[in-house]
C-alpha cells in the first residue's frame, strides 16, 4: 500500500504466457558445496510478482539452504542467481533487503525481549532531527506499526509489550506485517505454520494470500503439502538437493503433491518391507500410486 | 492459468479490519506494578535501602560531604560501569575493562613525561590507543566467532603483561613517573580530576560527568537507532543480522565504547594521583560486570538500562565505604560487602518478581 | 551458517597465527631486552668485575606483577649479579604453589645457586629439601625470618616485619601521636598484619586498622577518606606500601583532618614528599640490598664458602628511617630507582 506500487500486478497476468513476466527472482541450476558436502545442486526456481512459489521438501532437502542463498546470508557456489534478470552475488542479508527480497524465519523472526514496535522498524527505523541530536520518532513508529498490523488484521492492545509474549502465529504475522510495509517485492517465509496449531496456521496463510494479493512475489517453504496447496501457484519438491518436482498448480493435484512428499516410491517399498513383519497390518495402509492422506491425517509440525 | 490461480486458492484475503478493537489477551496491570518491572526499578529500591540502613547504622553518612565521598568512589566505577552495562546489553562481556584503565593511564603519562610533550597530546593518543584495543576486542570477537569471555581474557592478560613489561621497558620502574609539573597538567586536571563545591561540600567533578554520561546513555539506549540495534543485536543477533542490523558495526563500536570509558577513568585516575601503578586494576572488571548485574542487565544480553548500573554503582559505592563511616571490624570487610550485596540484589530479584507475576 | 563460520575462522587463521607470533616475539623482545640491559649493566661495571669461573643463580620471589618493591629488589640483585660474574635467572609468582614449581624449574637447570622468598614457608619445604639434595646452595631473603633456619636455609636477608612494626610504633610515640590508623592495602597478607601489628604493640595511643582495594586507587582515597571523617581523632595515617602514602595525604584533605602521613617502604615519589613535609617519614627495609647480598652471598659461598649469620642470624636490612634529616641523601638513589 504505501510504499508498495506494484500493486494488484498479479491479478492481470495473462494466461498462456507467463515467461513474458519477468521473474523477480530466477535460479538457474543453483547449488551451493561446503567444502565437498553438496547441500543443493542444480536447482531451477522463478519467484513471479504476485505469485505463490512453494517450495517443499523433507528435513535435510536442502530447502534451508535455497532461503539462505537467496536472502544473502549464504552464497551459491554454482549456477546463477538472477535479481530483475541480472545475476547477483549477495555478501549480507542488507543487500538482499535492499534489492526488495525480505526473509521472515520460522525461529529467527524476531527479537523476543525487545517492544513490539520496536521489533517492527528494527534495521530501518525512522528518525527525526538533525545529526547530533538524530532521535527514534517513537509516535510515528508506534502509529504506523499499529496501523500495518490492523490492515493485516492483527489487534494488538499493546505495543509496548515483548514480542516473545505474542503467540507464535502473531509473530509471524508481525514479521510479515514489517516485511510487506517495507516494500518487500519477494517474502520469503520458512516454514512460517511448522510450529503452529491448527488455527493460527490459517492465520499465517491468509496473510501469505494477502501479501501475494499486494503483489508480492512470495517463497514459501514449508513441508505439508496442505498448507502449500492452499496458497500455491507454483510447487518444487526438494529431495537430498536436488529438485524432485517442479509443477505449476494446474500440472499437479493436491494428492500428487502429497505422494511426492510423503517420498511415494520409497512408501511403498516401506509398505513392502513392513508386509514381511508380523503383526503390522498393512491391509489398510494406501496403495503405493494413490498414496492420500485426508487433510486432517497429516500432523502439524514438523515430524 | 492466472484465471484459475485466483480462483483456486483456498485462502483469501483476511478480514478487512474492523474499528479499533482489542485482543483481549492482556489485562492492564495496574501502574505501581507496570513501573516494578522496569530493570532500573528493583535496583533503585535496593540502592535506596542500602543508603537508608547506613543512615541508621552509621551517623556520618549523613554528612554532606561524607555523601560526596560516596558519590566520588561510585562514580569511578559508574562511568565504567555504564559502558560495559551497554556492551552487556549488546550480549558482550569485557574482561580487560579493568586492566584497559591503567594501559590508558600508562600511555598518556609514559608518552608525555618521555617524550616532554604537552599532557594533552598524551591525553589524545591515550584516546586513540583505548579505542584501538576495544576495536581489536570486538574484531577478534566477530571475526573469529568465539565467546567474548576468551576474547577479552586473552586481551585481559596481554593488557596485563604489557602493561608491565612497556612500563618497566621505558621507564626503567613499575611506575610512571610524575607528571604533574607539566604543560596542560592543570587544564586536563580540571577537566577530569577537579572538585568544585556546592553549598560548602567539595564534590568531585567525575559525579558530574559520571551523571552526564548516565544520561547520554540513556537517551542513545532508548531513544536512538543506534540503542535499538544494541538491544537487538543482544536479543537475538541472527533477528537483527537478518532484518538488516548492522551487527557487526554495533558489537566493534560497544568495545571501543568500553574503550572511551577505560580512558575517561585512566585520565582521572593519571590526574588525580599523577602517577600510574603498572599493575593497578586487575580485578576492577568484575566490579563493573557486578554493577551493571545488579542494575538489572541481563548476563546474557537483551535486556537492561543504562540507568540501572548507575544504581549499582551507587549501592557499591555506598556499601564499601559505608562499611567504614561505620566503624565495622575492617577484618569482616569483604564480608559485609558480600552479604550487603548479595542482599540488595535479592531485593532486586524479589521486586521483579512480584512486579511480573500476574 | 557453521559451515561458513568454519570457513571464516579458517581464513582468519593465518592472522591469528601471525598475531600470536607478533605477540611471542614482543614478549621475546621484551625479555630480551631486559637481558641486553643488564649485559649494559655489565659492562659499566668491567672494571670491578669479579675474575671468578661464570655461575649461574636463580632468584624466585612471590612478587606480584607491577610492584615497585620487588623492582628494586630484583634491580640490587642484577647489580650484584653483574658484579659477580654471575648469570642471573629471575622468576616470580604471588601464588605459592606456583613458586615452588619455578623453584623446581631452578633445580632443574642445574643452577649454581638458589636465593628464594618465603611467603608461605610450608608449599616450598619441599622443593628446597630437593634442592639441597641436588646438593645446591639456597638462601633466603625478604619474607620468611622464622623459618629459614628450619628449612635448613644458608644464610637470610631481610628485615623482620615484626621489629620493622614497632621500630615505627616508638617513632610514633617519639612524634607524639595519639591516635594511628594503619592502611592495610591486602587483606591477609601476613607481612603487612605483623606490621600493623608491630605497631600496635610499641604504640601508646591507638591503633585503628582499615583494608582497602589495593588495586584501585580511587577506592583506597575514597575508602581512607572515609574511615578519617567517621573517626576524626586519627592523627596518624600509617600506610604499608610506598605507592599508597600520597593517596592517603589526598584523602587526608579531602576529609579535612589534620593527620599526617608516614609510611612504610620507599619510592622516589616518596622521597620528593618528604623532602616538601606532605609525608613525615618511611621506614625502608632496603630492598635493593636484599636481592644484591642474596646474590653476593651466594657467590661467597661458592667462591670462598663465606656465609653470613652462621646458619643461626639473620641479616637483617632494615628497618631504616628516612625522614627530613636524611632525605637529601636517599634522593638521588631513589631517583634511580634503587633505594
Amino acid at each position: 500500500m504505501t510504499d508498495n506500487t506494484t500493486g494488484t500486478h498479479g491479478a492481470v497476468l495473462e494466461d498462456t504466457a507467463p515467461d513474458g513476466d519477468r521473474p523477480l527472482v530466477e535460479l538457474r541450476g543453483a547449488g551451493k558445496s561446503y567444502g565437498n558436502i553438496r547441500a543443493l545442486h542444480g536447482v531451477d526456481l522463478t519467484v513471479h510478482p504476485g505469485k505463490v512459489t512453494c517450495v517443499l521438501g523433507d528435513n535435510g532437502a536442502g530447502k534451508s539452504t535455497l532461503i539462505k542463498i537467496i536472502s544473502g546470508l549464504h552464497q551459491h557456489t554454482e549456477g546463477e542467481f538472477l535479481v530483475d534478470g541480472e545475476p547477483v552475488r549477495f555478501s549480507t542479508p542488507r543487500e538482499a533487503l535492499d534489492k526488495g527480497i525480505a526473509t521472515v524465519y520460522q525461529d529467527l523472526a524476531v527479537v523476543p525481549l525487545m517492544p513490539v514496535w520496536r521489533n517492527f522498524f528494527l534495521g530501518s527505523e525512522m528518525t527525526k532531527g538533525p545529526w547530533p541530536l538524530r532521535r527514534l520518532d517513537i509516535d510515528r513508529m508506534k502509529k504506523t506499526a499499529d496501523e500495518e498490523l490492523r490492515n493485516m488484521g492483527i489487534v494488538l492492545d499493546d505495543l509496548e509489550q515483548p514480542i516473545g509474549t505474542l503467540s507464535g502465529g502473531q509473530r509471524q504475522c508481525v514479521a510479515i506485517a514489517r516485511a510487506v510495509h517495507f516494500g518487500a517485492r519477494v517474502l520469503i517465509l520458512d516454514e512460517p505454520t511448522a510450529a503452529l496449531g491448527v488455527k493460527q496456521s490459517g492465520v499465517v496463510l491468509k496473510y501469505i494470500a494477502t501479501a501475494r494479493d499486494r503483489g508480492l512475489g512470495v517463497i514459501f517453504i514449508t513441508h505439508n503439502p496442505h498448507h502449500a496447496y492452499m496458497v500455491g501457484d507454483h510447487f518444487g519438491v526438494l529431495r537430498l538437493g536436488t529438485v524432485e518436482l517442479s509443477a505449476d498448480r494446474s500440472e499437479v493435484s493436491l494428492e500428487e503433491l502429497t505422494n511426492h512428499m510423503a517420498g511415494g516410491s520409497e512408501l511403498a517399498a516401506l509398505k513392502h518391507e513392513l508386509a514381511q513383519v508380523r503383526g503390522v497390518d498393512t491391509e489398510r495402509l494406501p496403495e503405493g500410486d494413490d498414496l492420500q492422506a485426508p487433510v486432517e491425517a497429516i500432523p502439524e509440525g514438523k515430524s | 492459468m492466472s484465471m484459475t490461480q485466483q480462483a483456486e486458492p483456498a485462502v483469501n484475503t483476511p478480514p478487512a479490519p474492523g474499528p479499533k478493537q482489542t485482543d483481549g489477551r492482556t489485562v492492564r496491570r495496574p501502574l505501581a506494578l507496570r513501573l516494578l518491572a522496569r530493570p532500573e526499578v528493583g535496583v533503585f529500591l535496593g540502592a535506596v535501602a542500602v543508603l537508608v540502613f547506613f543512615l541508621f547504622a552509621a551517623p556520618p553518612v549523613r554528612d554532606g560531604s561524607s555523601m560526596a565521598n560516596i558519590l566520588y568512589q561510585s562514580s569511578t566505577i559508574g562511568i565504567m560501569a555504564l559502558p560495559v552495562a551497554l556492551l552487556m546489553i549488546g550480549g558482550e562481556f569485557d574482561l580487560s575493562a579493568g586492566v584497559a584503565v591503567v594501559t590508558s593511564a600508562l600511555t598518556a603519562s609514559m608518552l608525555s613525561y618521555q617524550l616532554t610533550l604537552n599532557v594533552w597530546t598524551g591525553v589524545i593518543v591515550a584516546l586513540v590507543v583505548s579505542l584501538a584495543v576495544g576495536a581489536f576486542n570486538g574484531w577478534m570477537l566477530v571475526r573469529t566467532g568465539l565467546p567474548s569471555f576468551l576474547v577479552t581474557l586473552g586481551t585481559f592478560l596481554i593488557l596485563q603483561g604489557v602493561n608491565l613489561a612497556v612500563t618497566k621497558l621505558v621507564t626503567g620502574n613499575v611506575a610512571t613517573d610524575d607528571i604533574s609539573d607539566m604543560d596542560g597538567f592543570d587544564q586536563a586536571k580540571a577537566i577530569f580530576a577537579s572538585t568544585f563545591e556546592v553549598a560548602g561540600v567539595q564534590v568531585k567533578i567525575t559525579v558530574v560527568w559520571w551523571l552526564v554520561f548516565a544520561a547520554l546513555a540513556t537517551w542513545v539506549l532508548l531513544r536512538t537507532k543506534y540503542g535499538n540495534w544494541i538491544f537487538a543485536v543482544g536479543g537475538n543477533k541472527e533477528s537483527a543480522r537478518a532484518v538488516g542490523v548492522p551487527v557487526t558495526f554495533t558489537k566493534i563500536s560497544l568495545f571501543m565504547v568500553v574503550g572511551f570509558g577505560a580512558w575517561f577513568v585512566g585520565m582521572h585516575n593519571l590526574f588525580s594521583f599523577n602517577t600510574v601503578q603498572s599493575g593497578e586494576g586487575v580485578g576492577q572488571e568484575l566490579i563493573y560486570i557486578a554493577a551493571a548485574v545488579i542494575g538489572g542487565c541481563l548476563l546474557t544480553g537483551g535486556y537492561g538500562s543504562a540507568i540501572g548500573p548507575v544504581f549499582g554503582a551507587f549501592m557499591f559505592g555506598m556499601v564499601q565505604q559505608g562499611i567504614v563511616y561505620a566503624g565495622w571490624n575492617p577484618d569482616w570487610f569483604k564480608a559485609f560487602l558480600g552479604v550487603m550485596l548479595l542482599g540488595a540484589v535479592l531485593i532486586n530479584l524479589w521486586v521483579q518478581r512480584t512486579a511480573t507475576r500476574r | 551458517m557453521d559451515r561458513s563460520s568454519h570457513a571464516r575462522s579458517r581464513r582468519i587463521a593465518p592472522f591469528v597465527a601471525v598475531a600470536a607470533a607478533a605477540a611471542l616475539t614482543l614478549a621475546g623482545c621484551s625479555s630480551g631486552s631486559g637481558g641486553k640491559k643488564s649485559e649494559e649493566g655489565g659492562a659499566e661495571a668491567s672494571a670491578g668485575k669479579a675474575s671468578t669461573p661464570r655461575m649461574k643463580v636463580a632468584l624466585v620471589t612471590h612478587q606480584a606483577p607491577g610492584d615497585t618493591f620487588w623492582d628494586i629488589v630484583r634491580k640490587g640483585a642484577e647489580a650484584a649479579a653483574a658484579k659477580d660474574n654471575v648469570d642471573l635467572v629471575y622468576s616470580a609468582d604471588p601464588n605459592a604453589g606456583n613458586q615452588a614449581n619455578l623453584v623446581q624449574n631452578a633445580i632443574d637447570q642445574k643452577v649454581d645457586g638458589i636465593a628464594v622468598t618465603l611467603a608461605k614457608p610450608d608449599a616450598l619445604k619441599g622443593v628446597i629439601a630437593k634442592a639441597e639434595a641436588a646438593g645446591i646452595p639456597v638462601v633466603g631473603l625478604n619474607s620468611g625470618l622464622s623459618d629459614w633456619k628450619d628449612l635448613g636455609l644458608l644464610e637470610f636477608f631481610g628485615q623482620d616485619e615484626s621489629v620493622a612494626g614497632e621500630a615505627f610504633g616508638k617513632k610514633l610515640n617519639e612524634v607524639g601521636a595519639k591516635s594511628a590508623l594503619c592502611v592495610v592495602h591486602e587483606q591477609g597478607n601476613v607481612g603487612l598484619t605483623q606490621r600493623c601489628d608491630g605497631v600496635k604493640k610499641t604504640f601508646e595511643g591507638r591503633t585503628q586498622v582499615v583494608n582497602v582495594n589495593g588495586t584501585d586507587m580511587p577506592s583506597v582515597k575514597s575508602t581512607v577518606t572515609a574511615k578519617l571523617k567517621q573517626d576524626s581523632s586519627i592523627d596518624y595515617v600509617v600506610t604499608l606500601g610506598a605507592p599508597f602514602a600520597p593517596t592517603a595525604v589526598q584523602s587526608v584533605g579531602d576529609a579535612g583532618s589534620k593527620a599526617k602521613v608516614a609510611t612504610f617502604d620507599l619510592n622516589k615519589e616518596l622521597t620528593k614528599a618528604i623532602q616538601d613535609g606532605s609525608i613525615e617519614f618511611a621506614v625502608d627495609q632496603q630492598p635493593y640490598l636484599q636481592g644484591y647480598l642474596a646474590i653476593d652471598g651466594l657467590w661467597l659461598y661458592k667462591n670462598n664458602g663465606n656465609y653470613s649469620g652462621g646458619g643461626e642470624q639473620p641479616v637483617l636490612t632494615g628497618p631504616a628511617f628516612v625522614d627530613k634529616s636524611n632525605v637529601e641523601a636517599v634522593s638521588g638513589f631513589a631517583a634511580k630507582g634503587t633505594r
